[in-house]
């Protein structure tokens, strides 16, 4: 079970009063479905397709008794935001559902490629399970590569991204790039389109590595968890120089973009941190770090239940009230600075705006309904194993395989997205059956984690009172809107920016077209 | 069982410290027997669980600790949990039956969007024998085999369930 | 001794032979039959029916086993009659 206390509030912030809903005494008839929260002194209400409306608590009394009269501006705020029953545009409704639900047209697009779990780094809170650097064995060979390849290519989506992890990609070097040159290939024959990302820590980086990643356009991405003091503390090398290595592969790799012509806004290595409870205090030097070196989005991720994670966690856990009140002090700080012009996003806060403002999903898997499990993304282990999502895989290498869909030796693409638990985690991650979020006002944007919940409560389901994820999730979502009902245009203008999907059509290999020679072409 | 809690209505609950048991009766018009099978699998890696009917309408669950001893508040605590997973599965039950349409086109949705159409292998390699149906009027036989003549020669695919 | 369940507080000496009753109701015969297949080897089951319940007359090898070998079986037996979704 996990350390995590359940919460009786989502943030540290003070909680709002409650509606007294039988004072208020409630009639139906006039409103469309709906739901409703109290956020701070308003009261959010969110309807079946996912449009919002911040009232007053005068103005939610109104409609939720039926007395809004019919030539004011609130019933044409109600009507035109699709709340009235009278007015209730069925079609439109249904149009923003499927917007919502358009990711479920086409299978996995997110391959991960786990090609060895051999590390030259440990880190504290190590959700990969890595192996000493001397157990070659945990190596992924070239002929396991080429399979995974092939199953991934024949997906259903029409765009691929292989995903190198570890242990430390780098490690396995080539394995990556016997992967970027057939994949590459094959994606060609097929008409796929193909992206690669790398998550490493880039201590093992050259200058040859470094050339042959640019060449084929491999986006790379690291972690950074926070300050140089804070980050060799929980992710140790020998040499205990993590962090300057880091950074120096971080200043090469955007130098190396900028000479190509590429718009550095737009290209830059992206980092990764890891919230443990040291970083809490510390929101003000983390994100002071990142924008330092050039992010330009930080992802405010809690730390997770897997791997060593498990066992250190009395050290490294905390109550997520305390998380969440790290949160709104990072995001407070990243507004100030983007009042002050630097550009710089949180990414839970993206995900979750584009959902709330753009009435788009931006298909991060695990904040999806249904989540990404198997039909969204699938992780290939070092051995040919096949799992539902890198969580799975997680598990797997802790002693659990329930997520194990199949090895690349024997199984089919159809055998693995209709496998059995993959339908299983279909149905347990749609919140439309789902205790508590089927109720909740957040229920349009929200996602919950199978694997999360099995690993912290016993059953892919959970129980969302007591889930840590889910009070992330509203704490997060109750923030934001306390941002949206304040609306000052400066927080507006930033939430705009950081809702506007700009491509990197630089690291998309279209077919047609050569990885290597496009590569050469800013 | 010898104990009951002070904080739970009198009957429902009762602990034995020495079996390191816990007992609950749990009314089945309040929690149906999908909810009750639903929490009580739950457990089953930590707990030895066992149903009853001590009587007619009522059913008791009996949560063993595994490894033979648990404290006082170890028992209660599992016996909230239990409760509140029973209540979870209670709900996910009527929300499941009140819902149903909607969860079963998202799934099919999410899966057929994943999985495709089948190819002519795929379809080749279909093993439709395992589907057993009744087919009293024999409508699944071919004119041959409803007659007793030979079938015209068929080729036959047998491609395996790859890519 | 017989107990109908397990947890039933125990004798002073290990029970020769315990009793469960699995009332119809709740669990499915053959996952009864199955889960006693499962653990035959490791005790001696004696299997009768009453009108409400299949009835396991068992004690392990070893007869210390016997009171955690009956919870082993139900836990089987139970989970086997989740999976086929309930008694017929």
């Amino acid at each position: 079970m996990s350390a995590v206390q359940p919460a009786t509030s989502s943030s540290s912030a003070s909680s709002p009063a409650p509606l007294d809903l039988v004072a208020l005494r409630p009639q139906a008839g006039t409103q469309a479905f709906f739901r409703h929260r109290v956020v701070g002194d308003r009261v959010l209400v969110t309807n079946f397709e996912g449009g919002w409306l911040l009232l007053t608590r005068p103005e939610f009394a109104q409609f939720a008794t039926g007395t809004v009269p019919a030539a004011s501006a609130l019933h044409d705020r109600l009507a035109a935001a699709n709340f009235l029953r009278a007015h209730y545009d069925v079609r439109r409704a249904a149009d923003a559902l499927a917007a919502r639900r358009r990711f479920l047209h086409a299978g996995p697009n997110l391959h991960i490629f786990v090609v060895t779990l051999r590390c030259n780094e440990t880190c504290v809170y190590c959700h990969a399970s890595r192996a000493n650097m001397d157990q070659v064995q945990t190596d992924m060979t070239p002929e396991i590569a080429e399979k995974a390849v092939e199953l991934a290519l024949r997906s259903t989506s029409p765009f691929i991204t292989i995903e190198f992890q570890g242990g430390e990609p780098l490690v396995n070097f080539p394995v990556v790039q016997h992967v970027c040159e057939y994949a590459g290939r094959r994606a060609q024959e097929l008409g796929k389109q193909l992206q690669f990302t790398m998550v490493s820590n880039f201590a093992l980086m050259d200058d040859a590595k470094l050339d042959f990643l640019i060449a084929h356009r491999v986006q790379l991405c690291t972690s950074i968890d926070g300050p140089e003091q804070l980050h060799n503390a929980q992710r140790k090398l020998p040499t205990m120089d993590a962090h300057q290595r880091a950074v120096h592969w971080i200043r090469r790799i955007n130098r190396r973009y900028e000479d190509m012509g590429l718009d550095p806004t737009l290209y830059h290595v992206e980092a990764l941190l890891t919230t443990t409870r040291e970083t809490l205090p510390r929101w003000k030097e983390v994100v002071d770090t990142y924008v330092g070196l050039g992010c330009k989005a930080l992802f405010l991720r809690p730390i997770d239940p897997f791997g060593f994670a498990d066992r250190t966690r009395l050290r490294l856990e905390y109550p997520r009230g305390a998380y969440l009140e790290f949160y709104r002090n990072a995001v407070d700080y990243m507004l100030e600075l983007n009042r002050q012009g630097v550009q710089v996003l949180e990414r839970y806060a993206g995900i979750f705006l584009t959902k709330i403002l753009r009435g788009e999903d931006p298909n991060f898997l695990d904040l999806r309904s249904p989540a990404g499990a198997g039909i969204g993304q699938l992780a290939y282990n070092y051995d040919g194993k096949i799992f539902s999502c890198d969580e799975g895989r997680m598990l797997h290498e802790m002693g659990d395989s329930k997520f194990q869909l199949g090895d690349v030796r024997t199984s089919s693409y159809r055998d693995l997205v209709g496998h059995e638990t993959v339908r299983a985690m279909v149905l347990a991650s749609n919140l439309d059956g789902q205790p508590d979020c089927v109720n909740c006002t957040y229920q349009p944007y929200c996602g919950t984690i199978p694997t999360f919940n099995y690993k912290n409560q016993g059953s892919i389901f959970g129980r969302m009172r007591e889930s840590s994820v889910c009070q992330v999730h509203k704490g997060i979502q109750d923030y934001l809107f306390e941002k949206l009902a304040a609306a000052d245009p400066a927080v507006l203008a930033a939430f705009d920016r950081w809702t506007t999907h700009r491509a990197r059509e630089h690291f998309v290999q279209t077919p047609g077209q050569a990885a290597s020679q496009a590569a050469l072409e800013p | 069982m010898q104990s009951s809690y002070p904080d739970i209505p009198a009957g429902l609950v009762a602990h034995d410290l020495t079996a390191a048991a816990v007992q609950l009766q749990v009314d089945p018009t309040i929690y149906p027997l999908q909810a009750i099978y639903g929490a009580a699998y739950i457990f089953i890696d930590r707990c030895y669980v066992f149903l009853e009917r001590p009587e007619p309408g009522q059913v008791r669950v009996t949560l063993t600790a595994k490894g033979g001893s648990a404290d006082a508040g170890a028992l209660r605590a599992l016996v909230g949990e239990f409760a509140n997973e029973l209540l979870g599965c209670a709900w996910r039950h009527q929300i499941t039956q009140d819902n149903r349409v909607l969860l079963e086109t998202v799934t099919m949705q999410a899966i057929a969007g994943a999985m495709g159409q089948p190819s002519l292998d795929d379809l080749a390699s279909f093993d439709f024998s395992d589907q057993g149906f009744d087919d009293p009027l024999g409508i699944a036989l071919s004119w041959e085999e409803k007659h007793g003549k030979k079938a015209p020669a068929a080729s036959t695919g047998d491609g395996e369930a790859q890519p | 001794m017989t107990a109908a369940d397990p947890s039933a507080p125990a004798a002073s000496d290990a029970p020769a032979f315990l009793d469960l009753r699995f009332h119809r109701e709740l669990y499915a015969g053959a996952a009864v039959d199955e889960a006693i297949k499962v653990f035959a080897r490791h005790g001696e089951f004696h299997l009768s029916e009453a009108a409400d319940a299949w009835c396991v007359h068992m004690r392990a090898l070893r007869p210390a086993l016997t009171r955690r070998l009956a919870h082993e079986l139900a836990n089987y037996a139970l989970g086997l009659t989740v999976q086929r979704g309930g008694p017929p």
